[in-house]
């Protein structure tokens, strides 16, 4: 008994090695369009930031009724599609926490918060975007704050306020379990916009 | 993860014959926690209230035309609401802010055969503890919240259906 016991400890102890030894960040360039990916996983969260193009953000919000003037500030604010996951794959059922006005970036040797719908929502007067307008920035823009268990999933837009083509560190935080987690992903690229395509 | 790592991993794992349950899941939700009522129409101009369903397994899901995950998840939604027929469950797909020209469009790709509801204002939404879409709701006939999934899932899962059909029992 107490030698199967030291063998299924070892074991744990080895899985427990190998998913922290293969946390990590995987890079991806689509093909079809040429936007760049950034797959981070690590324990049983998974964030995949993938380049958005201004024009695709323009093409989002010149469908409601938002002005020009802020179609601009949000298309030229380094949104990517971003989707955060519970894998659920240590087979804890723990759930997976994460808040978004913890995050940080770093670009031109500056450290500060990411953009949060909810400051952005507030800055906008009636004529800068409806009400319906707004229920597509406060729906479509990233939750803030979520716990996901396993199987749970959020997609969409997170904005990082530096200009198209920028190049920035993430310092993503989250907590597992309760457990509080970080790590830093390097080198990540804004989409430029369209007149740096040609 | 690198294929190398993904292997040892897997290895480990089935040594270890830790049940780890595969594929995807429904959270239950603990508490009896009642459902907030609404009274929302549909995009034919039918009135409904949840509190008129009790009795029966009702999945609430609030969706976009706009968030792909949700388009995602609608064929799977409609074959589940065609599977679960006779079952006494109800699908009640509500959409955030838009109209119903928008709606039909986008069925005209997705058809939908269950009840989407126009939630134009967002009044609804606001009393459920939604963060992002899509979000479901699985309530159980006595009027409780049974199961939340955040983000899509393919409800015609035969273990979902199971899960669905068993809460009536």
């Amino acid at each position: 008994m107490a030698v199967l016991f030291r063998q299924y400890s070892l074991l744990v102890a080895g899985l427990l090695f190998a998913a922290a030894a293969c946390a990590g960040v995987r890079h991806s360039v689509n093909k079809d369009n040429g936007l760049r990916g950034w797959d981070f996983t690590d324990g049983d969260i998974e964030i995949e930031l993938i380049q958005r193009l201004p024009d695709q953000t323009r093409a989002l919000f010149m469908n409601h009724e938002f002005s020009r003037e802020v179609i601009e500030q949000l298309a030229l604010s380094c949104m990517f599609q971003t989707i955060i996951r519970n894998t659920g794959r240590s087979g804890s059922g723990q759930p997976v926490s994460v808040d978004l006005t913890q995050w940080r970036l770093q670009h031109a040797g500056k450290t500060r918060g990411i953009l949060l719908k909810e400051p952005l929502l507030a800055s906008w007067s009636d004529t800068d975007a409806s009400e319906a307008a707004k229920l597509v920035v406060r729906w479509g823009m990233f939750p803030t704050q979520q716990e996901y268990l396993p199987s749970d999933y959020n997609w969409g837009l997170t904005a990082y306020g530096i200009p198209p083509g920028a190049e920035f560190d993430l310092e993503v935080t989250w907590t597992e379990g309760g457990t509080p987690h970080g790590a830093t992903i390097e080198g990540i690229v804004c989409a430029p916009d369209v007149d740096k395509l040609k | 993860m690198p294929v190398s790592c993904l292997r040892t991993f897997i290895l480990l794992l089935s040594l270890l014959a830790i049940p780890v349950q595969a594929g995807q899941q429904l959270t239950p939700i603990p508490g009896q926690v009642p459902a907030p009522d609404f009274t929302l129409q549909d995009t034919e101009g039918r009135q409904h209230r949840l509190s008129d369903y009790r009795g029966k397994t009702v999945i609430i899901n609030f969706w976009t035309t706009w968030c792909p995950p949700c388009r995602e998840e609608i064929p799977s939604m409609n074959r589940a609401y065609h599977s679960l027929a006779g079952d006494d469950v109800v699908i009640l797909a509500i959409n955030m802010g838009e109209d119903e020209d928008t709606i039909f469009i986008f069925t005209a790709d997705y058809p939908a055969d269950f009840p989407l509801l126009l939630d134009r204002s967002g009044e609804v939404i606001a009393q459920w503890p939604v963060k992002g879409l899509p979000t479901t709701y699985v309530i159980a006939p006595d009027g409780t919240i049974a199961y939340r999934a955040i983000g899509g899932r393919e409800w015609d899962e035969a273990g979902f259906l199971d899960l669905i059909r068993e809460l009536k029992q």
